[in-house]
């Protein structure tokens, strides 16, 4: 630079600059500070409500589990954990409180009416942690005694009673005597079946519901005098259970299936988050280009004057600091106000003690993991700023910015921090990296999709020159023809596959409830009932044998039991329920092996057991294999001589391993029914078998369906809420590229005016173009949302699918229309004015 | 001789804020059919405005305009249509060619509106009398400021008009390409006996007319 040169005006900001560029641009301003906004609403919403529900949950994590350590067993208490205990409690280190849980069917004094309940039998000093609210107010320990309980409001409404009644539960009396109002150990009921029940320990032999082989959750809560001693004595304690059959657990790491529905559906939902961030974030990214493309002129004129590359990019950042302000404080904003209404989509499903509050801490995890979007995507368009030359001015096209390794460089590791941020953000590395890396897939494929039917679509010689000109307003520069599909398209697959898995769930389970299938459940007969209770039921039925045993290991491996516990689906360390028999149920086939079981021709015996192929995909079992089972303390070593699939509904009783009859013949055993009973005929077979038999415990299956139904439906309607705020950001970015594209539309419409088309056929390029922007995204998404659901139902639900085409059209129909009104919108104002003013521009 | 295109005492106002500046005042003109009008001035005296109300692209804010026998003055954009397509053809200083189509489609373009089954053949006829016949698959940003003027005048030629308006059609042109467009319109004033308004501040072009008018303070003179 010449030495007697001034130069000022580079070093401060000018205001007046900035301003004048806001506004210049006001409305793809405001669409890039949507975008903004949008890709922290419900990031933040979510946020911010997962920490509500963790307070709320698992803040008090005593009260929640009821103790410091909890023992918990489906049998009483081997003898040396039980003397641990007792020496525990007689050093007076520890209180103890044991509690039995179990469903049970109470009956109305009278007969009229029966109805399965939760019941929990506890010892005086219940709940250690925690409270139990009643509706008198009294205090819980004042209250049950022997022959005296207290009930939820369910028991009272279903079996139309009041306090005061009585109340008929095993073979015992009881009078009811104040209402349950909460529960710190049950903060929270899905499912109206089951309503609680809690007695006193003092009428535990009364009932007579304890037997050998019934459903009995044993627990025993201890609370530690010395808070520091919890987890020395919980492992002093582990080392005297009985491994693989009782469970010793502080309230630090027990789980808890509250805990774990919450942890699913908000992680779920975090995930539709970040893919809802994403999306708005191609948003930002495209409208800010399209702001930044309107200036590129006068950016190479600023520049032909001697502003330097810094001073644009430091307006520019300013610029785009100044809208990312005004978005992120607008997104938190609606964030919360959203999570507000979440309270109300959630209804039913909530703590009922849940205290909503917003910490700062949420807020900002939130905003930060935003901002990192923001930053990454406005990244590009400001890349292209930085690079613009003067010589800009002379070309008529827009210029094509250089992409230098730097530029890579930054793309690969700004895109790779992202991902880092998510992850982290997501909390689980496997699934988030697999929902990351899917994502990108789909918008990889769409896009690919996108570019090759645009390409096809090119080649073909379109005859009417309307057809021509639509094509090739969709394949125009700056036209942002992919990132509207792409961003349309995911979305609206996203809602499809809800649809269509639910629907299909819906199917299975619901709707068509075959008619022959069992709608009544019994379970705990006992071998000494098996008679009576054939001759009470009536007809043909199948007893079925169970056994309950657990899987120890797999060819000399031990089962996992912290991961398997893990496991979103159905886990190897449950307690299984073993059977027996000789011969494949109707609805089973063999897919390994030859026979059921395989006969020996030494006649030594061959311990051996037929795996469901459900369950031998669980822990990649095949033929041959070795599994160690341990029937209630008795271990047995077996090998899998065969696979079996199933070809029926899941409504059916099905049993994931069998085993031949001579082994299991005389373990500890009861026997399980599943009854065809016409619906309104089932609430009288309940009462009679359970009058007949307190101990069987039976299960509506054809209102339990209905119930699962009706949760369904709650839950994916709160999962379409969230999928919707994706729609709104493929919305976003329709309507910023028909502003980024609107100098265009005029000088096109123009043209088209001057050389003699009417309004008839301006609109009818504008609509083709739409109608080719919504048909691509709905066959789009309809592709990828037939995929995607069809191996949901089958490969993880196994379920038989049904492609739901009704549906899929409503949905091209549905897309189209949105697109079309966006598009149509935009540009119809355009076609009213007169040519001749609108030429002088475009000289 | 028949007269294709009169006006009566046309106007036109612009308002900027409160101003109102007027840019045409009681303008009256006739122009008979095959004629080689030009319409001369400064810039910024006029000329493109009277262009645009002419050829029914702009609105007067006052007087008429009578084209072919009709009154065209306040006719609906639909209803202008068919004669923008048929009755008139347009040259621009800044050629506004439709980017998206190549020179061929570009030309085919108003035949096409018209549904001709020849758009194609007319189309490349007019490209080969003009000498672009190479040039028919190009889009206009590969074309040069002289070519792209030639497939605009194609363009404006391909339904066969009574009238063409051409608003300073070199203007944006060095001169030797200048002279290719001028002796191009010439020759169809010639050989098809077209009408042509041209308007352009360059005497020397406009010296080649048979008439000459003269815009000046938004008034109308004869000058030849
Ligand atoms: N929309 C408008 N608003 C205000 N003034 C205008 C507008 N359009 C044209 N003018 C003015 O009208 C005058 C004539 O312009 P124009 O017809 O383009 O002249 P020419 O084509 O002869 O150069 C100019 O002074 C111009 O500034
Ligand atoms: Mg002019």
């Amino acid at each position: 630079m010449t030495a007697g040169l001034q130069w000022k005006g580079e070093r401060v900001i000018n205001g007046k600059f900035l301003l004048r560029e806001l506004l210049y641009s006001k409305k793809q301003a405001v669409i890039y500070i949507l975008c903004v906004a949008l890709s922290l609403v419900s990031l933040v919403a979510v946020n911010s409500f997962r920490s509500d529900i963790d307070r709320s949950i698992s803040g008090d994590a005593r009260a929640l589990h009821g103790g410091d350590i909890i023992l918990h067993s489906h049998y009483e208490l081997s003898p040396g954990l039980q003397r641990a205990v007792v020496s525990l409690t007689e050093e007076n280190r520890a209180t103890a409180v044991r509690a039995w849980e179990f469903y049970s069917v109470a009956r109305k004094s009278d007969e009229s009416g029966s109805l399965l309940c939760n019941i929990k039998v506890v010892e005086n000093g219940y709940p250690l942690y925690g409270r139990v609210d009643l509706a008198s107010g009294r205090e819980f320990s004042d209250v049950v005694d022997a022959g005296k309980i207290v009930v939820g409001q369910g028991v009272l409404d279903r079996l139309d009673m009041a306090v005061g009644d009585q109340l008929l539960i095993g073979s015992a009396l009881f009078e009811i005597v104040d209402v349950i109002l909460y529960e710190s150990a049950k903060p929270v009921r899905f499912f109206n079946i089951g309503p609680p029940v809690l007695v006193s320990y003092k009428d535990l032999p009364v009932m007579d519901l304890v037997r050998q082989g019934s459903r009995v959750e044993y627990e025993t809560l201890l609370k530690m005098d010395d808070a520091n001693s919890v987890d020395s004595v919980a492992a002093w304690l582990r080392g005297r259970s009985l491994d693989g059959q009782e469970r010793v657990e502080t309230f630090r790491d027990a789980g808890s299936g509250i805990k774990r529905f919450f942890d699913n559906l908000l992680f779920f939902l975090s995930l539709i988050s970040v893919c809802t961030l994403l999306l708005a974030g191609i948003g930002i990214e495209s409208s800010l280009s399209a702001i930044l493309r309107l200036k590129e002129k006068n950016f190479a004129i600023i520049r032909s004057f001697g502003a330097t590359r810094a001073y644009l990019l430091h307006h520019y950042l300013l610029f785009v600091l100044i809208l990312s302000a005004v978005g992120c404080a607008l997104g938190v904003v609606s964030g919360l106000l959203v999570k507000g209404y979440l309270s109300v989509l959630f209804s039913g499903f909530l703590p009922q003690d849940i205290v909503f509050r917003s910490s700062v801490a949420d807020l900002l995890e939130g905003v930060v993991v935003g901002l990192m979007v923001v930053l990454f995507f406005t990244f590009l368009p400001l890349w292209r700023i930085n690079n613009i030359k003067p010589v800009v001015i002379f070309r008529r096209e827009s210029s094509r910015e250089e992409k230098t390794t730097t530029y890579y460089l930054c793309i690969v590791f700004g895109f790779s921090a992202l991902c880092a941020l998510l992850i982290r953000y997501l909390g689980e590395v496997s699934t988030g990296f697999y929902f990351l890396g899917g994502i990108l897939l789909l918008l990889l494929i769409v896009n690919l999709m996108t570019r090759l039917a645009l390409f096809s679509l090119s080649k073909i010689q379109w005859r009417r020159p309307g057809s021509r000109l639509a094509l090739r307003s969709l394949l125009r520069p700056g036209n942002v023809t992919q990132s509207i599909v792409v961003t349309l398209s995911i979305p609206i697959a996203l809602l499809l596959i809800i649809y269509l898995v639910e629907n299909n769930l819906r199917g299975t389970y619901i709707d068509s409830f075959p008619a022959d299938a069992p709608t009544l459940f019994c379970l705990d007969i006992q071998k000494n009932q098996q008679k009576a209770f054939r001759e009470l039921a009536g007809g043909k039925i199948t007893l079925h044998p169970v056994i309950r045993a657990r899987l120890i290991s797999i060819n000399g491996k031990a089962v996992n039991r912290g991961r398997e516990m893990k496991k979103r689906r159905d886990n190897l360390a449950r307690e299984f329920n073993l059977t027996y028999r000789e011969a494949l149920l109707e609805d089973e086939i063999l897919v390994a092996g030859k026979t059921l079981f395989r006969k020996d021709e030494k006649g030594e015996p061959v311990l051996q057991v037929s795996l469901l192929d459900t369950v031998a995909e669980m822990g990649n079992m095949t033929i041959g294999d070795i599994l160690q089972f341990n029937i209630q303390g008795v271990k047995m070593e077996v090998e899998v001589t065969s696979i079996r699939s199933r070809t029926r509904s899941m409504l059916y009783p099905f049993f994931y391993f069998i085993f031949p009859e001579k082994y299991l013949k005389g373990a500890p055993q009861t026997y399980f029914a599943a009854l065809h009973v016409e619906s309104e005929e089932i609430p009288f077979l309940e009462n009679r078998i359970v009058q007949s038999f307190p101990n069987i415990s039976t299960v509506n299956i054809a209102e339990t369906a209905k119930e699962m139904g009706r949760m369904m439906q709650k839950l994916s309607k709160i999962v379409n809420f969230f999928a919707a705020f994706s729609i709104l950001a493929g919305g976003l970015i329709i309507v910023s590229s028909i502003l980024a594209t609107r100098f265009e539309r005029i000088k096109e419409t123009v043209y088209y005016k001057i050389l003699g088309a009417d309004s008839r056929f301006v609109l009818r390029i504008f609509f083709l173009e739409n109608l080719l922007l919504g048909l691509l995204s709905s066959v789009f998404s309809i592709a990828v949302a037939q995929a995607a659901a069809w191996s949901l139902c089958h490969f993880f639900l196994g379920i038989s699918y049904a492609p739901g085409w009704g549906a899929c059209l409503w949905l091209i129909g549905l897309t189209i229309i949105f697109v079309v009104t966006l598009g149509l919108l935009g540009s119809i104002p355009i076609i009213r004015k007169k040519p001749g003013q609108f030429l002088r521009q475009l000289n | 001789m028949e007269t294709l295109l009169e006006t009566r005492d046309l106007s036109k106002l612009y308002s900027i804020g409160e101003r109102k500046v007027k840019v045409l005042q009681s303008v009256s003109l006739i122009v008979g059919e095959g004629e080689f009008v030009v319409i001369s001035g400064s810039s910024g005296s006029g000329k493109t405005t009277l262009l645009s109300l002419l050829s029914g692209l702009d609105r007067p804010s006052s007087g008429r305009i009578i084209l072919d026998g009709q009154d065209i003055t306040d006719l609906t954009e639909d209803q202008l249509a068919p004669v923008r397509n048929q009755l008139t053809g347009f040259v621009f200083q800044a050629f506004h060619l439709i980017p998206s189509l190549n020179s061929l489609e570009n030309i085919m373009f108003p035949a096409e509106l018209l549904g001709d089954r020849l758009a194609k053949e007319k189309a490349e006829q007019l490209l080969k009398k003009v000498g672009l016949s190479q040039r028919s698959n190009s889009f206009p940003e590969q074309l040069s400021g002289g070519e792209k003027q030639r497939v605009a005048i194609c363009r404006a030629l391909v339904n066969e008009p009574k009238i063409i308006f051409a608003d300073e059609p070199t203007g944006n042109l060095d001169s030797e390409n200048s002279e290719g467009i001028i002796e191009l319109l010439r020759s169809i004033h010639q050989d098809q006996n077209a009408t042509i308004v041209m308007a352009t501040h360059n005497k020397a072009i406009a010296e080649k007319a048979d008439r000459i008018f003269h815009l000046h303070d938004g008034r109308l003179t004869v000058e030849r």
